[in-house]
């Protein structure tokens, strides 16, 4: 095999990430459809609010596949930014994914923010699958892998980057 | 596409004690290794014709032109295997030539530029190369440890071809002198790392008399030999 390229390496986001990047109107993966909200708060180990984070999400649409068209700033639907609150709040609207490759429906996550000298990966479903090839993996911490609902269109999350209610976040 | 292991030593430490905010922010139990599906090998595409032109000059976005020094920063985004990663997108945001980000939350007694934003963004070209033409950015304090100071650097945030390439990271300055001070920069774990950060001057790509230029290259991982095929087994 020829020499790779050293790949680059990763720094922090920081706190100060500035309106270019939080696009507006990216907080819709989805703007159509039978749509729902995914709302969530964001907590350090001290369980303190993340209240400079920045948070992408990634599905498939409704039908598990991956959509075609992009949103009115151009980028894939299926894809969403939102930057946190001072209460470490966030909330996405958009559609249940259907499942994919396999998978039980879920929505890709990634979390940035200050004192993150890497992102995270992590991902949310909508419901305990036995079946499912992750929530195997991750045993008795994949219910923190899971939203629970609040009415039908309506769900709750919570990320806890440390602590004893860790979320289980992954290496690929 | 599927994504190799990564060398040693390519990123940070998430838990690194000379930068404070690590402390509460970096899980305890280990990553759970998962394989690469589906959805991770994909990754949001973004369409160069919904962005308005001229997102990749920062220094026309005001009514007049941003005071600092103006300059030139280009690259190539390739994989490990030095591929061009084409039409992908490339964002860019910083302070301004006194140190202080348009932000709510910089409260740094340094002032504002009504004539700079500091934000852009690019797509790149058949080659894989991305340009902006920006404002040096200045140094800032920060309150991580007494006196501490941020050396200059530009944020940029790349996407790739597949989630898995995601990358958010801070290029810097070739010989500034506060690199050697600062543990964002610091906490990189080999030299190779940090020099994966550290921009190239540019003799060649200056335009005369009206801006130097910095070469920036970007490499994501990434295995084109594997593009397609199986999830890696872990």
């Amino acid at each position: 095999m020829t020499q790779a390229l050293q790949p680059t390496a990763s720094q922090t986001v920081g706190p100060f990430f500035n309106p270019p990047i939080k696009l507006d109107g990216l907080d819709k993966a989805f703007d159509s459809g039978d749509l729902i909200t995914l709302e969530g708060r964001l907590f350090d180990g001290a369980g303190t609010p993340i209240g400079d984070a920045m948070i992408e999400f990634w599905q498939a649409d409704g039908a598990g596949k991956q959509a075609s068209n992009g949103n009115a700033i151009g980028a894939q639907a299926g894809f969403a930014r939102i930057g946190t609150d001072s209460e470490g709040r966030f909330c996405l609207t958009t559609v249940k994914p259907g499942a994919i490759a396999g998978a039980a429906p879920h929505i890709a996550v990634t979390v940035f923010a200050r004192g993150l000298l890497r992102h995270l990966f992590t991902r949310v479903y909508f419901a305990a699958d036995a079946t499912d090839a992750v929530q195997k993996l991750a045993g008795a911490r994949a219910a923190t892998l899971i939203a629970s609902a609040v009415s039908a269109n309506h769900y709750r999350w919570d990320i806890h980057v440390q602590g004893a209610q860790e979320t289980v976040f992954f290496d690929f | 596409m599927i994504v190799r292991p990564l060398p040693p030593n390519t990123h940070p430490p998430r838990d690194f004690q000379g930068y404070k905010s690590t402390a509460l922010r970096h899980p305890q139990q280990p990553l759970l290794a998962v394989p690469q599906d589906a959805l991770m090998q994909a990754g949001p595409r973004f369409y160069a014709p919904a962005y308005a032109k001229h997102t990749d000059d920062l220094t026309i976005k005001g009514p007049g032109a941003p005071l600092g020094e103006r300059i030139i920063v280009h690259g190539k985004v390739t994989d490990e295997d030095g591929k061009p990663l084409t039409h992908t997108l490339v964002e860019l945001w910083q302070c301004n030539a006194a140190g202080r980000y348009q932000h709510p939350v910089d409260q740094h007694d340094a002032p504002l530029d009504p004539n700079f934003v500091g934000g852009g963004m690019a797509i790149t070209d058949t080659q894989g190369r991305y340009q902006f033409v920006t404002i040096k950015p200045g140094a800032y304090p920060w309150r991580n440890h007494p006196n501490a100071w941020r050396p200059a650097h530009l944020h940029f945030s790349i996407f790739g071809q597949s989630l898995l390439q995601r990358l958010v990271t801070q290029m810097y300055f070739p010989g500034d002198p506060l690199l050697a001070y600062d543990p964002i920069f610091g906490g990189l774990p080999s030299a190779k790392a940090q020099d994966s950060l550290i921009a190239r001057f540019d003799m060649a790509g200056t335009k005369p008399e009206w801006a130097l230029a910095y070469e920036f290259n970007i490499v994501l991982s990434g295995s084109p030999a594997n593009a397609g095929g199986t999830p890696a087994q872990h």
